[in-house]
């Protein structure tokens, strides 16, 4: 159970690094080749991490009493 | 809001469990039906919010342009970058704290719980105080919701933004709380889910707010 555990704390950080290095890569983008295209493809790449990962969307299609 | 507050799903059929003649498994799979369904709701009442928040951001870009160039508002984007990180390090803590409750680590529950309302706070205040500024001694602004175009559409989307997460850090305490009294489980915590995520759709709500109130366009001075 505990490397069951360690496992999804790694994996939780591992998306919270992704999502902190396309926040950082947002900010230069805006700052040194503005382009409201690859802002919004950013934003697009986060958020599909967000809904996927943290949100867990996937649990809406899986059999009842999995969580 | 009992289905937000409750550690038990709202959405039951019509008897009581402990009169339930088919036992304890007849009891489970009631909880985990309910639980499904709790969750297609959740995600139903998301897909809704997404027209209001999906409106706001089509204000935006409406109406932040000049001669075709879109812009905005010369806000800082050092305070922006801060809030946007602040708020997505306390979605990182409450995945966390579910995860822990999934994984029998209480500990980590509460803990993730405090640290991502904390946070949640240092957010609110953060846009409070640098981009409404509500307290005028410690930062002033230009902007106003009656002033011009910008400063409607910031104070629109910033402030129906601020409203959820006010209801996420109420939310985040009312679990907390319960969970203090040694509420929810490994098995049953369709409370502790139904509040992270609901957390997380805040932070997604940012995530595409961030970039159109202070990154894309040209910043206009006046």
């Amino acid at each position: 159970m505990n490397g069951k555990r360690a496992a999804a704390y790694r994996a939780s950080a591992t998306v919270a690094l992704f999502l902190a290095v396309l926040t950082g890569i947002e900010y230069f983008v805006a700052i040194d080749f503005p382009s409201t295209v690859v802002l919004l493809l950013l934003g697009l790449f986060k958020a599909v991490a967000v809904v996927n990962y943290f949100m867990h969307i996937s649990r809406l299609w899986r059999q009842e009493g999995s969580h | 809001m009992s289905a937000v507050t409750s550690a038990v799903p709202v959405a039951h059929h019509g008897h009581d469990a402990a009169h339930d003649t088919h036992g304890a498994d007849h009891h489970e799979d009631n909880y985990a039906v309910a639980w499904r369904h709790n969750r297609l709701g959740l995600w139903l009442f998301f897909l809704s919010e997404a027209f209001l928040f999906g409106g706001l951001l089509a204000t935006r870009f409406y109406l932040w342009q000049e001669n075709g160039i879109t812009t905005r508002p010369p806000l800082n984007q050092v305070v922006g970058l801060v809030v946007t990180v602040v708020l997505l390090i306390s979605s990182f803590s409450m995945n966390l704290a579910e995860t822990g409750l999934e994984h029998g680590d209480r500990k980590m529950f509460m803990r993730g719980l405090v640290v991502t309302a904390v946070l949640g706070l240092v957010f609110l205040f953060g846009v409070m105080i640098f981009e409404w500024g509500l307290f005028p001694s410690i930062h002033e602004t230009e902007l106003s919701p009656s002033k011009d175009v910008y400063g409607a559409v910031v104070f629109a989307m910033t402030g129906m933004h601020a409203i959820h997460v006010i209801s996420g850090l109420v939310f985040i305490v009312l679990i907390w709380n319960l969970g203090r009294k040694g509420h929810f489980s490994q098995e049953r915590h369709w409370g502790v889910e139904a509040c992270a995520i609901y957390w997380h759709y805040v932070d997604l709500v940012w995530i595409f707010f961030y970039p159109a109130i202070y990154l894309i366009g040209t910043a206009i001075h006046h």
